[in-house]
């Protein structure tokens, strides 16, 4: 495949494939730092600070957390579309940048994808939660039960269960199929017999028969197909838990693509949090470059300045529709007591992305990293005043409500965050975090030797 | 290679003829159907729209694939930027509605006693109307003519300042166009149901836009090869295109499907009256429009072979076009014409009018530039991947 | 005993003209071992194509008959109820869950087709040749006669296409 020369190297310092296996391999095969064990621990004390304070909501009930009548719905499922939405980057990275031809994207695959898993275990633990009896979640699935009824399928909460179930599982799956043949290198590589015995076992007995490559390829790209739709379906079907009803605030027709869009936003977001750390970390600077970067910069650019124009048309249209209550429920947000979330939300998600039209700053790795932490924040707010603005004004007057969350839910919330960054601890140390056989594929052509470097 | 197009008298006569045969149609269908004058506006309003699309789809491929560092677009280039040099003639159609508010846009009216519509005011009026409009035909027609002389330019270079110059216009037409491209429907097509609303409105006529200019870029391939011509397209190019007529086919459905759900769920009648009058009033071409633009090309483009095939894949265009007429015809006859309305004579009449322009003037400008590129720094690229 | 040559490759342009040579004097090739995808290698060695996509693509048909089917079974059939003022064959409502179900009967079947057909899986007992194919060797594997002819005339072909080592073995 013929690259051209003003394109900027993948990969740089002229490595061979014996270095990539190394360099990458490293993290797996060294000891860890002290700030690896710190961050553990930090992540470990977080998720059992969470898992005290679900145990405590499912012991006391649902009546610890903030929320009250007229406010049904706070912290829990802004967290819940929070990670879901951050679930979002890996399938996109590894299913639609691979249609795409998007090379770059063997780089961030690995981890991304790992991230997407860990960041939809998150999601799920909410709504099971927020049932209040998670040992009845079962009750969820249609199965044939003495009452003799079903699920009802018209619900876009059942309709949540089988996106976020299928998602989980697809891409387990796709991150799993792109990892046997790491994990072979790594059976191939370690030297304890426990540890030769374990890799062995996950490698699935891979020997890189051309045959196996053949359908691996294949099954790559087939998948890739199958998961671009689930990416928009998943988080168009989490919309459709606030589109379908008649609140106002809540009721509009743009929300699917609107909610997909801020999902790859702030997935972007927190892949680029992770892995500027990630690659200062286990010294991958060569493999995840300031163009690597800046193409994620670029994402996050095009995604946030859609759910820029995705908010303008909402305002746009709540007045145009002349519905007295849509012009409140939107002059409300802006204006009205959580005139602040709605502030949060805009500067850091429309106004703060903009910067990324300099290219100096979208290739400056201090202000990356700030910027990714302003979205993170962002579109939780920005869910955050979905869900409790919309609702905190009733129809009537009587009913109006404010909404503070209680320590409960805000040590659930930190727990999640815990469990998430343990899992990608964990992750770093197991597996490869770059896909070793993939990016070895474009080594040939992206090399540094291969591609002149003329900044353009 | 021979990359300079001629357009051959034979070609020229055969546009000639479509428009003459359109003409005839529509002196028959006076004759015949005596269309009222709404109806003669609504066709005038119809070919106007799905034209523009079509030639600001050819902007809009150009300005993409620059921003997003595409290579593989570059040996094709000279097509959409024929496509885009339509946009001055449709700018002149579109100012033709001067005459036709009246009988289109029921909020022009002067004597209404409409609060909704009153409460619109502010937006639909009709100075403010025209000067939106001649906005974004100053931006479209500025920043294509600049992106296709800078293309130009570019041949003629030895290095790559007009390669970097381009992706400055590309990003500024890019972010001009996110904007406009939603207004501009609210405008032409949503006021024509002043009373309706859906946010989602702009993306989804967007969409069909896109998947229209795929289809129409695919026909114009498959003529210029029957032709002789650009034989440095091979099938990995046709690959590509296919598989966004396949994918951007999907991506339709999944608007049309989510914005239609969300008001069927919702059921909230100021909403749903739109859907009931296309259902009730045109059941068939409801439908007819789902099987055009999603179940057809979706079965049909499934395989890679399917896509790599030219006569299948140009056949397959074909029908997205239809699709994406009709689909443009349900969203304006209904709220300007009533549920009685039909696609009589004068409907076929004036597409095939304006085809026949339309396809003129595109080929006209092929003819006017090498068909191939040059001193692209993406060229090569081009020439050598695989899908 | 029988017994078969492993050559020993450093780059996979060098393993694609080997393969191709090898092919075209019509020595059987056992199989190609390599670290990463090697591109036109599947040409090359004329394997056909991967019957994936079929297999994905009937699983898919049969989750969107079942989704839909069973659905409409439940909400019209066995226990019709009236929910939120909606229809009971209500199509719009039945159709995320339907796509959800397609998606994951078309990707659990392909990389369970996938394992099987590749004999991949858990506790799977495949042959690991040489534990640097997973890091920077392409190898070729070929059958080997009894004859030493045969031998010689492989390698000297072998060496010809710069074959970094060129090994023979006993099959265990």
């Amino acid at each position: 495949m013929y690259v051209s020369p003003i394109r900027e190297p993948l990969i740089k310092g002229n490595k061979t494939y014996s270095q990539i296996t190394k360099d990458i391999a490293a993290p797996i095969e060294g000891k860890p730092g002290k700030a690896w064990y710190m961050g553990l621990t930090i992540s470990l004390s977080a998720m059992f600070f969470g898992l005290a304070m679900m145990g405590y909501t499912v012991w006391e009930g649902i009546g610890t957390w903030g929320l009250n009548r007229t406010i049904g719905w706070g912290w829990g499922i802004t967290n819940f579309v929070w990670w879901v939405g951050i679930g979002h980057a890996g399938t996109f990275i590894s299913a639609i940048l691979l249609l795409f031809r998007q090379k770059w994207r063997t780089s961030i695959n690995r981890s991304a994808e790992a991230m997407t898993i860990f960041a939809v275990m998150c999601a799920g633990l909410f709504p099971l939660i927020h049932m209040g009896r998670p040992l009845l979640a079962f009750f969820v699935f249609p199965y044939p039960n003495t009452r003799g009824l079903w699920v009802n399928f018209n619900s876009p909460l059942l309709w949540d269960v089988f996106a976020i179930s299928t998602y989980l599982l697809v891409s387990l799956l796709f991150w799993y199929m792109g990892l046997i043949p790491d994990i072979g290198t790594m059976r191939d590589r370690v030297t304890s017999k426990a540890k030769k015995y374990i890799y062995g076992l996950l490698s699935f007995g891979w020997t890189g028969s051309v045959k196996h490559w053949q359908r691996h390829e294949k099954l790559s790209l087939i998948l890739a197909g199958l998961a671009a739709p689930l990416v928009l379906s998943v988080h168009s079907i989490v919309s459709s838990d606030f589109a379908t009803a008649i609140i106002p605030g809540w009721h509009t027709t743009i929300f699917p693509p609107y909610f997909v869009a801020g999902a790859i936003f702030s997935g972007f977001a927190m892949v680029l949090t992770l892995l500027i750390v990630t690659r200062k970390v286990l010294n991958l600077e060569n493999y995840i470059t300031l163009s690597h970067i800046e193409s994620m910069n670029k994402i996050i650019i095009a995604t946030g300045s859609i759910v820029g124009i995705a908010y303008m048309t909402e305002l746009f249209i709540s007045w145009y529709s002349g519905v007295e209550y849509e012009q409140y429920a939107f002059l409300n947000r802006a204006t009205g007591p959580y005139w602040w979330a709605y502030a949060i939300m805009m500067t850091c998600n429309v106004i703060s992305p903009q910067l990324l039209w300099f290219r100096k700053l979208r290739r400056n790795l201090v202000f990356t990293f700030i910027l990714s932490i302003f979205i993170n924040i962002g579109m939780w707010f920005e869910r955050f005043v979905i869900i409790v603005t919309s609702l905190h004004r009733d129809y009537l007057p009587s009913s109006w409500s404010m909404y503070s969350p209680t320590i409960v839910e805000v040590g659930i919330f930190i727990g999640t965050l815990g469990l998430f960054f343990s899992c990608f601890l964990l992750f770093i140390r197991v597996f490869p975090v770059i896909a070793i056989a993939e990016i070895k594929t474009v080594i040939k052509s992206s090399g540094e030797k291969e591609t002149k470097n003329e900044t353009l | 290679m021979n990359t300079n197009y001629i357009l051959s008298k034979k070609t020229k006569q055969v546009f000639l003829s479509i428009s003459v045969i359109g003409s005839l149609l529509i002196a028959l269908s006076f004759l015949l159907e005596n269309p009222d004058n709404k109806q003669v506006w609504m066709n005038v309003l119809l070919n106007n729209l799905y034209f523009l699309f079509l030639s600001l789809f050819g902007a809009l491929f150009i300005a993409l694939h620059k921003i997003a560092h595409s290579g593989w677009h570059v040996s094709l280039k000279r097509i959409p930027e024929a496509l885009s040099t339509f946009l001055p003639y449709s700018a002149a159609l579109m100012f033709l509605l001067i005459f036709g508010m009246h009988d289109l846009y029921h909020w022009s009216h002067h004597d209404l006693h409409d609060p909704i519509i009153k409460g619109k005011s502010a937006y639909l009026n009709l100075p403010f109307f025209f000067i939106r409009m001649a906005v974004y035909f100053a931006g479209w027609i500025g920043l294509s003519y600049l992106l296709r002389k800078n293309s130009i330019s570019q041949d003629l270079s030895d290095n790559y300042k007009f390669h970097k110059q381009g992706r400055i216009l590309a990003a500024l037409f890019m972010a001009f166009f996110a904007i406009s491209s939603s207004t501009m429907t609210w405008d032409w097509i949503m006021s024509v149901d002043p009373h309706w609303y859906s946010t989602l409105f702009g993306w989804y006529v967007f969409i069909g836009l896109f998947v229209s200019g795929i289809a129409a870029f695919i026909l114009i391939i498959a003529l210029l090869k029957s032709q002789g011509y650009i034989d440095f397209v091979n099938k990995e190019h046709l690959h590509d295109l296919g598989k966004y007529l396949f994918g951007f086919s999907i991506f339709w459905m999944y608007l049309w499907f989510f914005q239609y759900m969300l008001i069927w769920y919702s059921h909230i009648p100021e909403e749903t009256v739109y859907f009931a009058q296309r259902l009730n009033g045109f059941p068939i071409l409801f439908f007819a429009i789902l099987v055009l633009n999603f179940v057809f090309p979706f079965l049909a483009l499934m395989t890679r072979n399917s896509k790599r095939n030219i006569k299948w894949l140009a056949m397959v265009a074909a029908v997205v076009l239809i699709g994406q007429w009709l689909n443009i015809y349900l969203m304006l006859s209904p709220g300007i014409l009533g549920e009685t309305a039909q696609i009589g004579l004068i409907e076929i009449g004036s597409a095939c009018l304006y085809l026949g322009g339309f396809l003129f003037v595109v080929f006209n400008a092929l003819s006017k530039k090498p068909l191939l590129c040059k001193n692209d720094p993406f060229l090569e690229e081009s020439f050598h991947y695989e899908t | 005993m029988r017994s078969y040559i492993s050559a020993y490759f450093t780059d996979e342009e060098d393993l694609l003209r080997a393969s191709k040579t090898l092919m075209e004097k019509k020595i059987l090739i056992l199989d190609v071992l390599t670290p990463l995808p090697v591109h036109g290698l599947d040409k090359v060695l004329g394997l056909k194509e991967s019957k994936l996509p079929t297999v994905g693509f009937i699983a898919g048909a049969i989750g969107t008959l079942f989704a839909f089917g069973f659905q409409t079974w439940t909400f019209v059939v066995d226990y019709p109820l009236f929910i939120g003022g909606k229809p009971h064959f209500s199509i719009p409502s039945f159709i995320p869950i339907t796509f959800e179900v397609t998606v994951l009967f078309a990707a659990v079947a392909m990389v369970f087709a996938f394992l099987f057909r590749s004999k991949l899986g858990l506790g799977a007992k495949n042959k690991i040749h040489d534990e640097r194919i997973t890091d920077d060797r392409f190898v070729i594997i070929i059958e080997a006669n009894e004859n030493d002819e045969h031998f010689n005339n492989v390698k000297a072909i072998l060496e010809q296409e710069a074959a970094h080592e060129i090994q023979l073995k006993e099959h265990k």
